[in-house]
């Protein structure tokens, strides 16, 4: 049995597994992480290369949980220095510790994507040693999937906070997307459950990777309008990108090459930052933008503080997503809910249901919920409760209310609202063209007009469009609430105290003919 | 006499349809007296005279040509997907369709009020989506002499709409889509251009002599180990991904 001893943190790492007993252990630890998308790039494919992109992203299956299988998620290491509290990997668990040498990483995502079970690779890491041997060694994976395998598909990886910022700045080149997580929504949160990382330290790589992204864009369409213009160049050299993206002829350190690469040691790897990477001249610096996540339910957050926290993430660090992810209780621990607790998936639900509002609808966190609402209302969906609350400017005439009017609308999604624009420019509006457009009518219909008439008869008031609304939410919300099976059958006996024991009153009460 | 429908009937391809949407134009009947239907779902009917259409590529021609010039190509692209899709009345929501189309030109296929229009846009949406599906469900095999073999089932004609996705991701590889229903396939040598070829799987399969892919399992252990048990969904697991889309799919 090769089994390693790393020095400094004394865990026992596994090197002699099969590939199979290894996809298994690392694919197990990176099932919480949630940003599976694919989403964000478009790219065609390109002679001698594999693969594409998709800007919509690609789902190619669905878990038994129901969640979408794009990327191949694994972690590079299971194995982890810190002892987050939340956390499978944490340091303190007796678990079977294993890695991927970077060969592996590569042949999985190949073999899979070209049977098409895939869209790209997911790679995260527990942190080995430190943040910088743990980020170089993410560095080389990727550098031999776009080199060596010539992968043209799409890479989403984790940025490690604490990684030096030279090194997260030529994983960006190689990578699509990027991403760090925040862990928890407030610092307070952070401190107490993963007491080895602060908000500064996830924070700092953030900012770097959104400095990034704008630079090196604004960098590309200034090179590409000077190359437009020949008269510009002049005496420098420049390259074609067609030719010179991914070619790194400037690479000067040996370590990083493929082969000369001890495949199965973690602590050889050198690395060499002189020298600019020819290639990223012209490469595109994580294109597909960068993602976050948070974990719901681990502490005791408000969905205001939680929304909050999100909508400063898209406005002030320009990320293309924020995740939530419901905890659910791995670890047996004093400062977490206890084992067993089922993990809170309506409020993630509904903090998802918030997200697309604020990306999507023009809402603001201060309009859905406030220091003295602090939580969503777990009867019904945040727009629909939202409306009631602001329902001055309802009913809305669909023939004239402008596009943001009527995306404010519950019922009415991006898609529908563009329908009615569309349509309503050569056309007569009726309800049973909406319905048609895919305007949800049992929920829009309380809140539109059409032509001056209202789908059906109602009282205008806010207690009776709750009731009925809530009433039309109610299945959905059973099938979030009750995938464990903990509902039963109403008894009458059960339920309405019949089955007590008679006391003497009753006796009494027989005796005088009053039962 | 007036009130006789005439009923042109088609063969479910693209010629045998243009050509139906041809001469029921020409007969100058009337667009209320003419009616198109697939001869394989068309019953004979009292009060109607039958007329079979005979496949006939200069008057395909002219009917794209027309399409594209007088409407518009997002028009044509609508209507393409509509041939494609399984519909019995597609013919006939073609033919409603293109008399709006030559009417009003490009703006047609704005005009979501008309309920000829919506049934275009359901038809193109439907086959959209279905050839989406698959694009995202449909499974490869590794053959002998890394063949890539994907069989599928689709109510929708979608091989035409799949394969060129697969050509540009995966160009340097040589793959074989398999219709099973319609016995059709699209054969994509590496770095070659594509085509599409009658094929039922008895000869493809014959073709193809098969050895047991052995990262079949390496992805099934990776499709059990992701999902999480505490969350199971099976309901979720259904809407997302439909049951009639798994049946060549290894990890279920």
């Amino acid at each position: 049995m090769g089994i390693t001893l790393k020095g400094e943190i004394g865990m026992l790492i596994q090197e002699s597994l099969t590939l199979q007993q290894k996809l298994e252990i690392l694919s197990d630890a990176a099932k919480y992480d949630v940003a599976c998308t694919s989403s964000g790039v478009d790219r065609k494919g390109k002679a001698n290369t594999m693969g594409n992109a998709a800007s919509c992203g690609i789902c190619h299956s669905f878990s038994a949980d129901g969640r979408c299988i794009s990327l191949l998620k694994i972690l590079m290491t299971n194995a982890c220095i810190y002892d987050c509290r939340y956390c499978i990997n944490r340091v303190s668990n007796d678990t079977l510790r294993t890695f991927f040498t970077p060969e592996e990483i590569c042949t999985l995502t190949m073999e899979f994507y070209r049977r098409n079970y895939i869209e790209g690779l997911f790679l995260s890491s527990g942190i080995l040693n430190t943040p910088n041997e743990t980020m170089e060694k993410i560095y080389q994976t990727l550098w031999q999937l776009r080199e060596v395998h010539r992968f043209w598909g799409y890479i989403h990886v984790k940025a490690i906070p604490g990684a030096d910022p030279e090194l997260i700045e030529r994983v960006g080149h190689l990578a699509d997307r990027m991403s760090i997580n925040l862990e928890l929504p407030t610092s307070q949160g952070l401190k107490t459950l993963a007491p080895a990382k602060t908000r500064s330290r996830i924070l700092t790589p953030m900012r770097q990777i959104q400095k990034g992204i704008s630079e090196n864009k604004q960098y590309l369409s200034e090179r590409k309008k000077s190359r437009s213009s020949p008269s510009l160049i002049t005496g420098k050299q420049v390259i074609t990108p067609d030719d010179s993206e991914f070619l790194p002829t400037a690479l000067n350190s040996q370590a990083l090459k493929p082969d000369s690469a001890p495949a199965n040691d973690f602590a050889s790897l050198t690395f060499d930052p002189s020298g600019a990477l020819k290639y990223e001249e012209n490469s595109k610096f994580v294109p597909a933008g960068q993602s976050t996540q948070m974990i719901i339910g681990a502490t005791q957050e408000t969905d205001h503080q939680i929304l909050s926290v999100t909508e400063a993430l898209y406005h002030n660090f320009d990320l293309k997503r924020v995740f939530f992810s419901a905890y659910t209780a791995l670890n047996d621990d004093s400062h977490l809910p206890a084992l067993g607790t089922p993990p809170p998936l309506l409020r993630e639900h509904r903090l998802y249901q918030a997200d697309w509002l604020l990306r999507f609808y023009g809402f603001t966190a201060s309009e859905l919920l406030s220091e003295e609402k602090p939580n969503f209302n777990p009867l019904i969906d945040p727009k629909c409760d939202w409306a009631l609350r602001n329902l001055d400017i309802f009913p809305v005439e669909v023939a004239r209310a402008d596009y943001s009017t009527l995306l404010r609308v519950p019922g009415i999604g991006v898609k529908s609202a563009r329908r009615i624009l569309t349509a309503r420019r050569y056309g007569k509006l009726d309800f049973q063209a909406l319905k048609k457009f895919g305007v949800v009518l049992k929920r829009a219909g309380y809140f539109i007009t059409c032509q001056g008439k209202m789908y059906r008869p109602l009282r205008f008031e806010e207690d009776f469009l709750t009731r009925e609304l809530v009433a039309d939410d109610k299945k959905k919300r059973y099938e979030l609430e009750d995938t464990q099976g903990s509902y039963r059958q109403l008894s009458l006996f059960d339920d309405f105290h019949l089955n007590e024991q008679p006391d003497s009153s009753d006796l009494f009460k027989s005796l005088s003919g009053q039962l | 006499m007036n009130d006789i429908t005439t009923v042109f009937c088609c063969q479910d391809n693209m010629d045998s349809i243009f050509t139906g949407i041809y001469d029921a134009w020409a007969s100058r009947l009337g667009h209320s007296h003419v009616r198109l239907q697939l001869a394989a779902h068309y019953n004979y009917e009292l009060f109607t005279k039958t007329v079979e259409v005979q496949p006939n590529p200069e008057k395909t021609e002219k009917v794209i040509r027309s399409i594209r010039t007088k409407i518009s190509s997002e028009a044509w692209s609508m209507v393409y997907r509509a041939v494609l899709s399984q519909y019995e009345s597609k013919a006939d929501d073609i033919y409603r369709f293109l008399i709006l189309g030559f009417h009003y030109g490009s703006c047609v296929t704005k005009m979501l009020t008309e309920p000829a229009v919506q049934r275009i846009h359901e038809l193109n949406r439907f086959v959209g989506n279905e050839a989406h599906f698959f694009r995202e469900f449909l499974r490869f095999d590794s053959m002998e002499q890394n063949i890539l073999f994907a069989r599928i089932r689709p109510k929708s004609n979608v091989l035409t709409l799949l394969t060129p996705h697969f050509a540009d991701r995966i160009s340097g590889e040589n793959f074989l889509i398999l219709d099973v229903g319609r016995n059709l396939a699209s054969i994509h040598p590496a770095n070659q251009p594509w085509y599409l070829t009658a094929l039922t799987r008895e000869e493809a399969e014959a073709l193809l002599s098969r050895k047991p892919d052995q990262y079949r399992d390496l992805w099934k252990t990776f499709y059990d180990t992701i999902a999480i048990e505490e969350r199971k969904n099976p309901r979720l697991q259904r809407n997302m991904m439909p049951l009639r889309y798994r049946e060549f799919m290894p990890e279920i």
